[in-house]
């Protein structure tokens, strides 16, 4: 349907979400779902499983040979074969039961096992990313720009304090550093395949220093890490600018993260247990005043965001 | 308390029709076919129980298969270059003007990420005045519409780029002002500064170029009577805010008439009983209009006779104050002595009274200039120095342009957004002239009737794509601003016209071009014109102007063409939804019900009950009307209560023929029965009307019974001379209830309400559509509505009710039927009704899974992701709010409106949840919204203002009749409200304790309600 719009360079401004530019998408698909985690990609659990196989074999084929060797011995002293173990005890016992109940009783046992690992499994394996870590279109290293160089979070996620979205930083805000940092130092006297591939985005010429006219830009398509379902609603500027919290509370150790992956599980319980310890700041915001006043004459000192509504379900489901 | 009126919402109710009471306790309108569903799939076998273990598990492996599946990776595409204003997440507001008619309202966009999601009217603009009606709000979908042209055509289909087509009509333009044929730019009523300069440009390259206004709805017995009356034809500013008594001869000014808004906005201001002052507002007209519904005092008239009535009210006044009466042989009076009442009423209110009237008659309408005159309306009530320019078509001008056309001697035409194809009543001669004309292009930005016989479609943008400026009102200016880039290859008309006039490329560009007519501002006032929206210079002083036109001659004229008999007459209106039809392919309009009828998707043939017993109809049955020789054929039939006997009404703008796929031949074309008398186009026709009843039948989707909560004590109204006596009249009963719950403690913050004044609601559906629109509600579709279940989270009930002492519907009437003449004089009460998010809810009480909770805030939450469709909250509502989604409306092409294309689905408002099949919803008190400006002013750091939220309807309400607010601020309105005598809950003696209150209507009558 695409077809009828103007321009593809319409559509990108219409709604990014349309954009069909794809550049590095392709790419980006690719190493994602080849390597999508990189937790497992140690072998040493799988040499370690089957060692054990081959203990358990040879252990296996070893009592046989001695039961063998036990059954010849009786059969030489008493000239009866051996009653083997279920012949002896557990026959006698197995004909006492009721052979319905005892069916029952198993299919309940293995059923209500079952649902239960279903359940634990629906609950908190089925779209839980945590540990996420795809591969990005470009391999940008958190633990050198925010870790090492100290550049402050809200320089490149610049609307986290006034928007819903923290924001990825558009590639002109790469550019206000990355014009002047290229690494040709470490690559022969060339750009950085990384950094060049912003201004292959934006169409800059590192050559001569200045944007490449009528450039066609193309969008860095970024792979998301943190996705929360469509139906909560989550805004960074209330927790950021109103509740104070750290980017680390839900990110993890950012500054040391060379390859960015998900840190919490984004789980519900995991966003109420935070309302229900957490505490709102009501001295300092005079949209609290009201509140502030009561709760100091009732002499409370602790007031959480549970407290303050904020486990209700409308506060994040609308 | 016993309620001495008795409410009805439609005949079948009130006469107990045996469907009406097999179904009003359903929670469904028929049974769930479950059994159905079981037996075929199941024919035969005895048991399904290995069916069930099948499909069990089947379920199960296919559940365990799917949680193997990866998640879908995702993309987060930034800009390259991010736009300065542009906040992803953050919406951004953008001034402009709404051209979904001519009325041209301010309106504030709010655009999201670069997409328009949201229009509401501006503050700035006196026309909107912070309001917008339906048909404007429902604009925005108009511009996500999947059938707009995408590139502008030739040969009817041929889709063509710009700079051929543009090459190709110059060149034909040129050969034709050569030979000195005629070119005629045919646009609707057009007030644009730029546009007109824009024409000039073009007249310069073609002097042979005329502009010709054609509008589908004339007002032209105004302008006429005016330019007779005054030297000036124009329309004029009517200050119904000023006038202490109104009176209305058919006029629908609250409806479709003019500038309804604007109107609305004016008449509220004067209907507040608290002041002691409450102006009266008498209706005289046929046809149950909006206006007529909100009369004090509705007299049904037949629109014939209506020259007879006026000018016996000239008489009275006349008499009343001493001057020469008008010579005429017969005076009219109407039961209740009508005529002399109001005549008195508009004497003692003297230069704070109203006449208006809906007569497209000049002789008519100069003597309502008369009778303004005599009572010094003008300066006042009536201002014709601040004039109006939102209607300025004279038919001469056009049927001047269709002989032209006919006879050849004009051989160019460009429609300009206007579809006369369709709308003209002889559209068959312009069809016939088109073909002399060597050029016909059309601008239209769908293909619709004209643009199907144009050689050339050249598509203009959607007005949110625009730039431009309108002069509605003689010294406002209101500018258009583009709140999106071109969705298609379309462009403005101003630019298409300058680039035929071989205009250069940069002087064409529309933003440079209205930027120059408007050069004269300097650059500061430029950029705060288009920040605010308008520009507007101050109000010139309103003088009395004198009064030249021959009354006698006109009165002479009237009675000469009044018609001798008692004949049946046909009266064709337009719908508050669908008005003129040039949306009609607008999902929204259609699925809004009528404010009066309540039907949605279709016209009708809308007959009185007294008539319908005569002729031997009933609802829904379909019959072949022919009416001077014109058929329309199979046409369903509505019994209207409120209508006047005698006449019959069939509402325009349907029956397109050439539009996109939700208009598409829905219901029937009106417009050829518009008839020409003495110049002027008539909207009503006595004489030769002939019916034939078809064997066929066609079901209504009327939603007038849907949701029913008959048989309580819901609407309170009262006369203003009993709320004088006693303020509270009908609320003094205080119930003692006890409750068995523990309440919230809702002191803390807020807690939220909201006070609906039935005294002000005029029941216009602006915040029903507005609702649609935030709340991302699907559009279900005519079949779907006739099952009950429309999605609307928002309904206006409207309740009608017998204007005698209650004895028209005894208990013995209903079973015996009541008279039906009865059914002509009622009134009308709206209550919009939305879910009242009780303290109580007897909803959440049942619900198994706590899908629908309460919050601290006093709101009743929906949260979709836990419900699970048992539907008993539904069924527990007293008010029956809730709304199940029988389906997944959005992707689904059964429902091929605008939620199944990626088009119509940038409409969606991305701070709300679109639901999933299975779901119950319902208003959620806009609670994106309210948590939006808590945000804001945490973030701010400082409290929140009163009046700062706003709920999606209370925003779009043009008579401010719902108002919004935190009841624990003691300085809000609405704590003010809550505190007023008028209010109370409905349906307050079930202890539910809602968190809404309705105020009590009040009725400037003399009788007691």
């Amino acid at each position: 349907m695409f077809k009828n719009f103007k321009s593809s360079r319409n559509i990108a401004t219409i709604a990014s979400i349309f954009a069909t530019t794809a550049v590095l998408r392709a790419q980006a698909t690719e190493t994602a779902t080849q390597n999508p985690n990189l937790f497992y990609t140690d072998n040493t659990f799988l040499i370690l499983l089957f060692l054990c196989l081959l203990f358990l074999i040879i252990a296996y084929f070893l009592y046989r040979v001695k039961s063998h060797l036990d059954n010849i011995i009786y059969e030489k002293t008493t000239g009866q074969s051996k009653p083997t173990y279920y012949q002896k005890s557990l026959r006698p016992w197995l004909q006492t039961l009721n052979p319905t109940i005892t069916a029952l009783t198993i299919a309940t046992i293995l059923g209500l096992i079952t649902f239960v690992k279903a359940y634990q499994f629906g609950m908190n394996e089925v779209g839980v990313q945590q540990g996420y870590s795809p591969v990005q279109p470009i391999n940008y290293s958190h633990k050198i720009h925010a870790g090492k160089l100290q550049i402050d979070c809200k320089y490149c996620h610049s609307t986290a304090e006034y928007s819903k979205q923290a924001s990825i930083p558009s590639a002109n805000t790469c550019m206000n550093c990355h014009k002047f940092v290229n690494l040709r130092d470490r690559y022969n006297g060339n750009v950085s395949p990384e950094i060049d591939k912003i201004y292959k985005a934006i169409g800059w010429d590192p050559e001569n220093n200045e944007y490449i006219k009528d450039y066609k830009q193309k969008p860095i398509e970024w792979v998301r890490i943190h996705n929360l379902p469509d139906l909560s609603y989550f805004n960074h500027s209330q927790h950021v600018k109103v509740g104070k919290v750290e980017c680390q509370t839900c990110h993890g150790p950012i500054q040391e993260m060379d390859k960015v992956y998900q840190f919490s599980t984004l789980q519900m319980d995991w966003c109420i247990n935070c309302h229900r310890q957490k505490s709102v700041d009501v001295e300092n915001n005079k949209y609290y005043e009201d509140l502030h006043k009561r709760l100091k004459k009732e002499g409370k000192t602790v007031y959480t965001v549970e407290q303050n509504g904020g486990t209700e379900c409308s506060k994040c489901h609308y | 308390m016993e309620n001495k009126n008795k409410y009805w919402k439609g005949i079948e109710e009130a006469e107990l029709h045996s469907d009406f009471i097999k179904s009003k306790g359903n929670e469904f309108s028929e049974a769930l076919p479950v059994e159905e569903m079981l037996s075929t799939i199941d024919s035969d076998l005895s048991s399904n129980r290995r069916d069930f273990l099948k499909f069990f598990g089947f379920s199960v492996s296919a559940v365990a298969l799917a949680a193997c599946n990866k998640a879908p990776v995702k993309f987060a595409i930034p800009y390259v270059e991010k736009p300065q204003n542009v906040t992803p997440g953050n919406p951004n507001y953008y001034a402009s003007t709404c051209a979904s008619c001519t009325s041209g309202c301010g309106m504030i966009v709010k655009t999201r990420e670069g997409r328009p999601i949201k229009l509401d009217g501006s503050n700035e603009s006196a026309i909107s005045a912070g309001a917008l009606c339906a048909v404007g709000q429902a604009g925005i979908l108009t511009m996500y519409d999947i059938n707009r042209l995408a590139n502008p055509l030739e040969n009817g289909d041929e889709q063509t780029d710009w700079a051929k087509i543009d090459k190709k009509i110059s060149s034909k333009l040129a050969s034709i002002a050569a030979t000195f044929g005629g070119i005629r730019i045919v646009t609707p009523t057009n007030n644009s500064p730029s546009f007109a300069n824009a024409v000039n440009i073009f007249k310069q390259k073609y002097p042979t170029t005329e502009v010709i206004t054609y509008d589908s709805i004339s007002y032209s017995g105004i302008l006429l009577a005016n330019e007779k009356s005054f030297g000036k034809r124009v329309i004029p500013n009517y200050n119904f805010d000023k006038a202490d008594v109104i009176v209305s001869f058919g006029a629908d000014f609250l409806g479709t008439w003019i500038s309804p808004v604007e109107y609305t906005k004016k008449w509220t201001k004067n209907r507040n009983p608290k002041n002691g002052t409450m102006s009266r507002h008498y209706q005289f007209e046929s046809i149950l209009t909006l206006t007529g519904s909100n009369a004090d005092i509705r007299i049904p008239m037949k629109e014939s006779k209506e020259g007879i009535y006026i000018i016996s009210l000239y008489n009275e006044i006349a008499k009343l104050a001493g001057v020469a009466q008008l010579a005429v042989t017969q005076n009219a009076e109407l039961a209740g002595n009508a005529i002399k009442n109001s005549a008195k009423d508009l004497f003692a209110a003297k230069g704070k009274s109203i006449v208006v009237s809906k007569s497209n008659n000049p002789e008519i309408q100069t003597i309502v200039n008369g009778i303004n005159m005599m009572l010094g309306n003008y300066g006042t009530t009536i201002d014709i120095d601040n004039f109006s320019n939102q209607s300025k078509f004279v038919e001469a001008d056009f049927e001047k342009f269709v002989s032209e056309l006919s006879s050849g001697t004009v051989k160019g035409v460009i429609f300009v957004n206007s579809n006369p194809v369709y709308s003209y009543h002889n559209s068959s001669k312009l069809t016939e002239g088109l073909k002399n004309a060597e050029l016909v292009i059309s601008t239209s930005i769908t293909k619709d009737e004209t643009g199907s016989l144009a050689g050339f479609v050249c598509p203009d943008n959607h007005f949110l794509e625009s730039w431009g400026d309108a002069e509605p009102k003689n010294g406002l200016i209101s500018f258009t601003q583009p709140t999106i880039s071109p969705v298609f290859n379309t462009r403005q008309v101003i630019e298409s016209l300058l680039t035929w006039a071989g205009a250069m490329p940069e002087n064409a560009k529309a933003y440079n071009f209205v930027k120059s007519t408007w050069s004269s501002l300097g650059d500061d006032v430029w950029n705060k014109s288009i920040h605010d929206g308008v520009l507007i210079k101050p109000d010139l002083p309103a003088t009395v102007p004198s009064f030249v036109a021959n009354l006698a001659d006109s009165a002479n004229k009237i009675i000469f063409s009044l018609p001798k008999g008692d004949e049946t007459e046909l009266i064709l209106y337009q719908k508050v939804g669908l008005r003129d039809g040039s949306m009609a392919n607008n999902p929204w309009v259609h699925e809004l019900p009528d404010p009066i009828s309540k039907v949605c998707y279709d016209n009708y043939l809308s007959i009185s009950k007294a008539d319908a017993e005569k002729n031997g109809f009933e609802q829904n049955d379909v019959v072949n009307l022919s009416v001077n020789g014109i058929l329309i054929n199979e046409i369903p039939v509505l019994v209207q209560p409120g209508q006047a006997k005698g006449t019959y009404a069939i509402a325009l703008g349907y029956g397109r023929t050439q539009t996109g796929k939700v208009g598409k031949n829905l219901g029937k074309n009106a417009y050829p029965l518009v008839r020409t008398e003495n110049g002027y186009y008539s909207y009503n026709f006595c004489g030769l009307i002939t019916f034939e009843k078809t064997r066929k039948k066609y079901s209504l989707a009327q939603t007038q019974t849907h949701h029913t909560i008959e048989g309580r004590d819901y609407i309170r109204e009262a006369s203003l001379n009993q709320y004088k006596k006693n303020p509270s009249v009908k609320n003094d009963e205080k119930l003692n209830l006890i409750s068995l719950w523990e309440g919230f403690d809702y002191t803390k913050g807020h807690k939220w309400g909201m006070a609906i004044d039935l005294n002000k609601c005029t029941g216009c559906g602006s915040c029903v559509v507005s609702c649609h629109i935030e709340n991302n509600v699907p559009v279900v579709g005519r079949d779907e509505v006739l099952l009950r279940r429309e999605m609307h989270w928002m309904r206006i009930d409207r309740y009608y009710s017998f204007n005698d002492d209650g004895t028209a519907l005894t208990k013995e009437k209903q079973i015996d039927k009541a008279d039906a003449s009865v059914y002509e004089n009622v009134s009308v009460v709206n209550a919009p009704m939305m879910c009242q998010h009780c303290d109580h809810a007897p909803c959440e009480t049942v619900c198994p899974v706590l899908a629908t909770t309460h919050a601290s805030e006093g709101i009743n939450q929906m949260t979709y992701n836990r419900c699970i469709g048992t539907k008993y909250c539904a069924n527990n509502c007293p008010y029956k709010v809730r709304r199940f989604n029988w389906f997944k409306f959005n992707d689904n092409d059964k429902f091929d409106f605008h939620f199944n294309n990626e088009l119509g689905k940038m409409v969606i408002n991305p701070d709300v949840t679109v639901r999933h099949r299975g779901v119950m919803e319902k208003c959620s008190l806009c609670v994106q919204r309210i948590q939006a400006g808590k945000l804001t002013a945490k973030r701010e750091n400082r409290k929140l203002v009163d009046g700062e939220i706003q709920t999606a309807c209370s925003a779009a309400c043009p008579s401010n009749a719902i108002v919004f607010g935190d009841k624990n601020d003691p300085n809000s309105e609405i704590s003010k409200l809550f505190k007023d005598e008028r209010s109370y809950h409905m349906l307050e003696e079930v202890g539910i304790r809602p968190a809404m209150m309705y105020m009590t209507k009040i009725r400037n009558t003399d009788t007691t309600i």
